[in-house]
């Protein structure tokens, strides 16, 4: 049974909305960014938000794949606000003086080849894998990292951008699980088969491929930045004590598979796990940019300005 | 959902109808002047109302009024001269045959044209004497011992007639929609339907809400005058390439010579028409190929891959009107001009944030959103047998015994009743077989002096079974939400058949459908 009623969540999205202009982006506060922090924090912001506009795109494919029609208009709003979550981390990034003149930050190799695999294939993939790989990313790098990252910035306007993306992200999640537990309602054994057989199509090994020197290098991230790791993996284990805190939800194999994975991650013992993981970080950190296609323009939309004149 | 919710509750809703109605009759009862009756009203000076005249002209019944709340004839022509209007069937088609016009000047004439055709329609057939400008009408009334209809007007004068048409249009009315903070905006505003010819848009930042079938017209005009145009979209419709072209002055004087040939063109136009219905109405394979023909013409015109997603829809081709142009995609891709498909939050001083948070600003919105379109209502109270209200029996959605007759109101006719939507045809053409219906029954009254025809309950009951059971077999019930339906989903828009199909279930008038005194 869906644990809230989607209807309402819809309505309550459309009367909690807020724009970049709401925050004086100019308010005193920027100073308490310390000097030591400053180079960490840039390419924790940078990243972090990349991972919202990949976030984004992700929901703009939920959206196509939608089963009602309350569920499609929910993640659209949810591809937006994601979206408006980058904006607004690159609002601060400007505030802070961490973007060269008007430019956008450059996504990193892991970033790109996410971008690339979401462009190519996140339309085609079946709605119920998004719909577990969204929530396990909100918790773990957007939902949490954003936590973190309140308790070293002192400055202000971060911890007021932060309370509303943090609203909105609880909705995402509250949807997320939602859905997770819808899905694995109605999965009989020869869905959870089939399902399970989505695991070798090439294109899905092709996202996860990209999806675990992600986390493994968010993981760099964060302790980079001086903050315990356990916190992070204490975030991904929320994923399953809350995904998997009905029947529906744990049925959902999706769930369960990428449970597993946030295991593996969490657990640094798992050298079967992390060496080969922490291998490709290394590696995809030599792929020359050059090497890689051009972005798509769905990436160009990014913009710090509240304010968009022409 | 084959069987109409109106009927299945009507009982405990009666006694309600009848306190209601006699509440509201009361200023009606008011009025002292007797009105000499005419033998027909006829309500609204568009296509309709206009065509219903010349009908009845060429019947040689003389005796009518036509009122019109406007000051001018037309309706939506008169009302549509956005820049770009036009019509998107083919001008041969949408037009009457039995008032051709030889010198259209392209195959989908332009607003402006349409109504020049239409002035010419009211001078040609001598109609000018029987229109009452600036008669709002706000009120319908039958009185049934004297077998008279009454018209009341926003100025309390009133108008009789022993039959009454209803003309006033199906897209006639239409408001700036409730979006959160519009009363805010600072800007200009404009309704593509109320346009406003003295606002000059050079150089302007322009908003235009709305990618429907006047959006996808007004926007390659805007982008070519407007300093930047941003086109916010919600849903994407299907657009097919439109083959215009200029008529050649042959092609006029051979229509002109010889009218044969012009009715040879008008049959080729309907026979394609109605092959579309193939495609537009059912899901069938030529649902594909249509669907196949609007992707392509897509990927021609737009070469960016995520532009393109963004204006793939995601229903049924015809579930939804189908769009047609050629220079709306290029149009959206020039330098001044960008598609936003974000949500929009609100609307604020300076103009438009939608939910990526960013605020558009903008000197002036252009509303390209439609119609207000009542399903379960009526354009202003209409009151039948016994006192009862139409609107009342309609709540569940509006139901007609061939989209022209409703029991209970009797010498009542009207034009684009419910279920009488053409879909892939022009409504002209479904409006000339209206008309002749219309003319027969009004004949009949006038012959037989009657004071009732009635059509029989049973009879609309027993139609309108078949006609939900055939329209759930169609694009239109296929799950996309649309005006053509209610917010429950039922239909009472659409005819679900070929042009062909209503026309013929028209030609015939069955006397015995009625109830007659
Ligand atoms: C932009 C646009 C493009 C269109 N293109 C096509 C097309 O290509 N092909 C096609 O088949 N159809 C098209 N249509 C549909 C079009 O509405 C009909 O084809 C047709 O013009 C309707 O004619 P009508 O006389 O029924 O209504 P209208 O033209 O709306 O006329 C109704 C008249 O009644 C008057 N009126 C309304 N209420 C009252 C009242 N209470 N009291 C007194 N008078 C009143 C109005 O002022 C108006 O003059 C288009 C519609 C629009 C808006
Ligand atoms: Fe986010
Ligand atoms: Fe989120």
């Amino acid at each position: 049974m869906a644990s809230i009623d989607l209807d309402k969540m819809l309505a309550k999205i459309k009367s909690t909305q807020w724009a970049l202009s709401d925050i004086d982006w100019e308010a005193p506060g920027a100073e308490l960014i310390t000097e030591e922090q400053w180079p960490k924090l840039k390419e924790f912001m940078a990243d972090l938000m990349w991972i919202e506009h990949v976030g984004a795109r992700a929901f703009a494919a939920l959206a196509k794949k939608a089963p009602t029609d309350t569920l499609r208009e929910i993640y659209t709003y949810f591809h937006a606000e994601e979206q408006r979550h980058a904006n607004a981390e690159m609002a601060l990034m400007r505030r802070w003086g961490m973007l060269d003149g008007e430019e956008i930050p450059e996504p990193n190799v892991n970033l790109r080849i996410i971008i690339e695999w979401l462009d190519r294939f996140a339309d085609e993939m079946p709605v119920y894998v998004l719909g577990t790989v969204v929530p396990m990313l909100e918790i773990a790098l957007d939902g949490a990292l954003c936590t973190f990252l309140l308790e070293s910035v002192k400055d202000p306007v971060c911890h007021q951008a932060f309370e509303k993306i943090n609203d909105d992200e609880s909705r995402h999640l509250g949807v997320g699980f939602t859905v997770m537990e819808m899905q694995g309602h109605s999965a009989s054994y020869i869905k959870m088969v089939q399902m399970m057989a989505r695991v070798m199509d090439p294109r899905l090994i092709l996202g996860i491929a990209s999806y675990m020197p992600l986390l493994n290098k968010m993981r760099d991230n964060v302790i980079a930045m001086g903050l315990p790791e356990e916190k992070l993996y204490k975030a991904m284990n929320k994923f399953e004590r809350i995904g998997g805190r009905t029947e529906d939800g744990r049925r959902n194999p999706w769930f369960q598979l990428i449970k597993f994975h946030g295991r593996w991650v969490t657990n640094r013992s798992n050298k079967l796990y992390h060496v080969p993981v922490d291998g490709l970080v290394k590696l995809t950190g030599m792929v020359p940019r050059r090497a890689l296609p051009a972005v798509p323009s769905w990436v160009k939309e990014l913009t710090w300005q509240p304010t968009s004149t022409h | 959902m084959s069987d109409s919710p109106a009927n299945k509750k009507t009982a405990p809703r009666k006694a309600a109808v009848r306190k209601r109605s006699a509440r509201a009759r009361k200023p009606a009862e008011k009025k002292p002047t007797p009105v000499t009756p005419v033998s027909v009203l006829i309500i609204g000076a568009g296509f309709a109302g206009l065509g219903m005249a010349i009908r009845l002209k060429q019947a040689g019944i003389d005796d009518f009024v036509i009122l019109e709340r406007a000051s001018a004839v037309g309706g939506t022509w008169r009302d549509n001269q956005y820049p770009g209007a036009a019509c998107d069937i083919p001008s041969n088609l949408y037009s009457y045959s039995f008032a051709p016009n030889p010198d259209w000047s392209r195959s989908f004439s332009g607003s402006g044209e349409i109504l020049d055709y239409i002035h010419h329609l009211v001078s040609e057939f001598d109609l000018q004497k029987h229109i009452r400008f600036e008669k709002n009408v706000t009120d319908l009334c039958f009185d049934e011992g004297k077998g008279i209809w009454t018209a009341t007007t926003d100025r309390q004068e009133t108008f009789a007639g022993r039959a009454a048409i209803m003309a006033q249009g199906p897209l006639s009315n239409c408001s700036f929609p409730a979006i959160t903070g519009i009363e805010d905006f600072q800007g200009h505003k404009i309704h593509s339907a109320r346009w406003d010819h003295d606002y000059d848009f050079a150089g302007k930042r322009v908003a235009v809400i709305g990618t429907g079938a006047s959006g996808i017209q007004i926007i390659p005009e805007l982008v070519k005058v407007a300093g930047h145009v941003k086109v916010f979209q919600r849903t994407p419709g299907w657009v097919l390439p439109r083959p215009d072209f200029t008529t050649p002055q042959w092609n006029k004087a051979l229509f002109r010579k010889l009218p044969a040939s012009q009715q040879a063109m008008r049959n080729l136009l309907y026979w394609t028409h109605e092959s579309m219905a193939l495609a537009v109405i059912w899901n069938s394979p030529l649902t594909r190929i249509a669907e196949r023909l609007a992707r392509l013409h897509l990927r021609r015109q737009v070469k960016d891959r995520w532009l393109r997603r963004q204006l793939t829809p995601d229903f049924t081709i015809g579930c939804k009107r189908v769009l047609v142009s050629n220079d709306y995609y290029p149009a959206l891709q020039k330098d001044n001009a960008k598609l936003i498909t974000w949500p929009i939050a609100r609307i604020s001083e300076q103009g438009i944030r939608t939910v990526e948070g960013i605020e558009h600003q903008v000197d002036c919105i252009v509303f390209a959103t439609g119609f207000d379109v009542s399903h379960s209502g009526t354009p202003f109270p209409v009151r039948g047998r016994n006192g009862r209200l139409l609107g009342d029996e309609w709540q569940g959605g509006a139901q007609a015994y061939k989209s022209i007759n409703v029991s209970g109101y009797p010498n009542l006719f009207m034009t684009f009743g419910p279920n009488s939507g053409p879909g892939h045809n022009s409504a002209l053409v479904y409006m000339e077989s209206q008309l002749d219906y219309a003319l027969k029954g009004i004949r009949k009254i006038l012959a037989e002096d009657l004071k009732i025809l009635d059509v029989k309950e049973s009879v609309q009951h027993q139609y309108n079974k078949g006609i939900q059971k055939r329209l759930s077999r169609t694009n239109w019930n296929s799950g996309c939400k649309s005006w053509y339906l209610t917010a429950d989903g039922f239909n009472a828009t659409m005819y679900p058949g070929f042009a062909t199909q209503y026309a013929a279930q028209m030609a015939d008038f069955e006397e015995a459908d009625y109830e007659t005194a």
